[in-house]
């Protein structure tokens, strides 16, 4: 009767899954906040913080901008969404996917040069036309900001064409980081948010006049339950406890 | 431990309940592919495989659209259970059940097809019900491709990603499943995490393959 006990078998395992899964229900004061992955670091210890300070906690979901953008456009339980870039924030807020007010700016990305796998002691961007650097990793500029304002700051330098054969395009800008850090690429245009202290020796910045600044921006989904508490998480990260914390990760605080 | 317990529980629970519905619609469907052979289920058995063929981001994006806010499917849900479908770990049952799908349907349809049909007719002429021969003949005699078919599905489901990090999104506590939460680990460069992860991923898994295996295989 091999049918049979298969058929029971599987009954069974679906009960026991159900009866197991009728135990997780908690009410704590709780947001959730998606956040662009390059925040990581900061918004952890913010969170934290402000878990201190009020008692609400905070759930990140970290992930890509373009992603999390689709999410909330189809209506994620986010309750505030902290964009790796403002034009995605201004992009949901054309199709009225977020509330009018309280889009603030929380942060300005830094990009820079890091080069691990090199031997050197001061870095020039015309090493990167040395034909001993062979391939350069940078995230993709079609969806990801800090690949975006990578390709522009090549272009700015007049030397994207001479380069451009030797960039491998990651998904992210950490993948471009890991790209470097695995020894796979030999530098990598990245995010200073991503450099540790004791690697900052290989870390070259860019002038900020050669992109497009990477404004990072705050919205509220209009899906929100918790605007009230969205707005003070928000006002938190902007407060000096959050911007100091941020200017520690290597970001630099917008100028309103 | 909470940060990585709480996305295994939900990784076993997600996959065992996706296998099961998966299990049930792969047997309807292998049946249907079996024995209703026509043009019309020999292009709905090759449609099937399609979450094979489309990348798994992808695959979530459209099963957004078809099952999220604002898609008839994801309205009828909220009208029924007054809660939203998406973004629940619902959705990551959904997402899996749609993943594993054809890796259950084509070996338990190979298995159903190499039954000859003389077997089956002469159950029949001695007074069986379909449902009698479903149970006593088909699938004792397909077995292992049964059992083949459950072992691909599960596997399949506890690996599950792009379409539930799309469906059902990366929320700790709630729809972080173990896959997720190992890419949320290796974006954040947390890797001893991650590698912790990933073998508790990948023991789990095997072990409860391993009984299945062991447990159904004696029959």
């Amino acid at each position: 009767m091999t049918g049979k006990k298969l058929l029971l078998s599987t009954l069974f395992t679906a009960f026991l899954v159900f009866v197991a899964g009728c135990n997780n229900q908690k009410e704590v004061q709780e947001i959730t906040v998606a956040a662009a992955s390059d925040v990581y670091l900061a918004f952890t210890e913010i969170g934290a913080k402000f878990k201190e300070e009020t008692g609400t906690e905070v759930i990140f979901s970290f992930g890509s901008t373009g992603q999390l953008t689709k999410q909330i456009e189809e209506g994620a339980p986010f309750d505030a969404f902290a964009a790796a870039n403002q034009s995605y924030i201004q992009e949901l807020h054309d199709k009225e996917a977020i509330i009018d007010e309280y889009q603030k700016n929380y942060a300005i990305g830094r990009l820079g040069v890091y080069y691990p796998n090199l031997e050197i002691e001061q870095f020039d961007m015309n090493l990167m036309l040395d034909p001993s650097i062979k391939t350069i990793a940078i995230a993709n500029p079609e969806h990801a900001p800090y690949g975006k304002a990578a390709k522009e700051a090549l272009e700015s330098m007049g030397i994207w064409a001479q380069v451009k054969d030797k960039i491998v395009y990651a998904e992210n800008i950490r993948q471009a980081f890991q790209y470097v850090e695995t020894g796979n690429a030999d530098i990598g245009i990245v995010a200073l948010a991503l450099i540790e202290q004791s690697n900052q020796e290989n870390f070259s910045l860019i002038d900020q006049h050669e992109h497009q600044p990477i404004t990072q921006t705050f919205g509220i989904p209009v899906q929100s339950k918790k605007i009230e508490q969205a707005k003070q998480f928000i006002d938190f990260v902007l407060s000096e406890t959050g911007q100091e914390i941020l200017l520690k990760y290597g970001f630099e605080i917008p100028q309103e | 431990m909470e940060p990585i317990l709480h996305p295994l529980y939900l990784s076993v629970k997600i996959a065992l309940i996706a296998t099961c519905f998966s299990f049930i619609l792969g047997l309807i469907f292998a049946w249907f592919f079996t024995y209703k052979k026509n043009i019309w289920t020999e292009l709905i058995s090759l449609l099937v495989t399609l979450p094979l063929i489309l990348p798994p981001t992808v695959l979530g994006y459209y099963l957004l659209l078809a099952v999220g806010n604002q898609s008839i499917i994801g309205r009828l849900f909220e009208s029924i259970t007054g809660g939203p479908l998406v973004f629940t770990w619902k959705a990551a049952v959904i997402a899996a059940t749609i993943a594993s799908l054809p890796l259950l349907i084509r070996p338990i349809q190979v298995g159903f097809e190499s039954i000859e049909t003389d077997i089956l007719n002469s159950a029949r002429l001695d007074g069986a019900t379909n449902w009698d021969i479903f149970r006593f003949v088909i699938l004792p005699l397909s077995y292992k491709g049964v059992l083949a078919g459950l072992i691909l599905g599960f596997a399949r489901a506890m690996g599950e990603f792009g379409a539930t990090l799309m469906i059902a999104g990366n929320i700790p506590g709630k729809t972080q499943t173990l896959s997720i939460a190992i890419y949320d680990a290796v974006q954040a460069n947390r890797m001893m995490d991650a590698h912790l992860m990933v073998m508790m991923l990948s023991v789990v898994t095997i072990l409860i393959l391993f009984v299945v295996h062991r447990w159904l295989n004696k029959g």
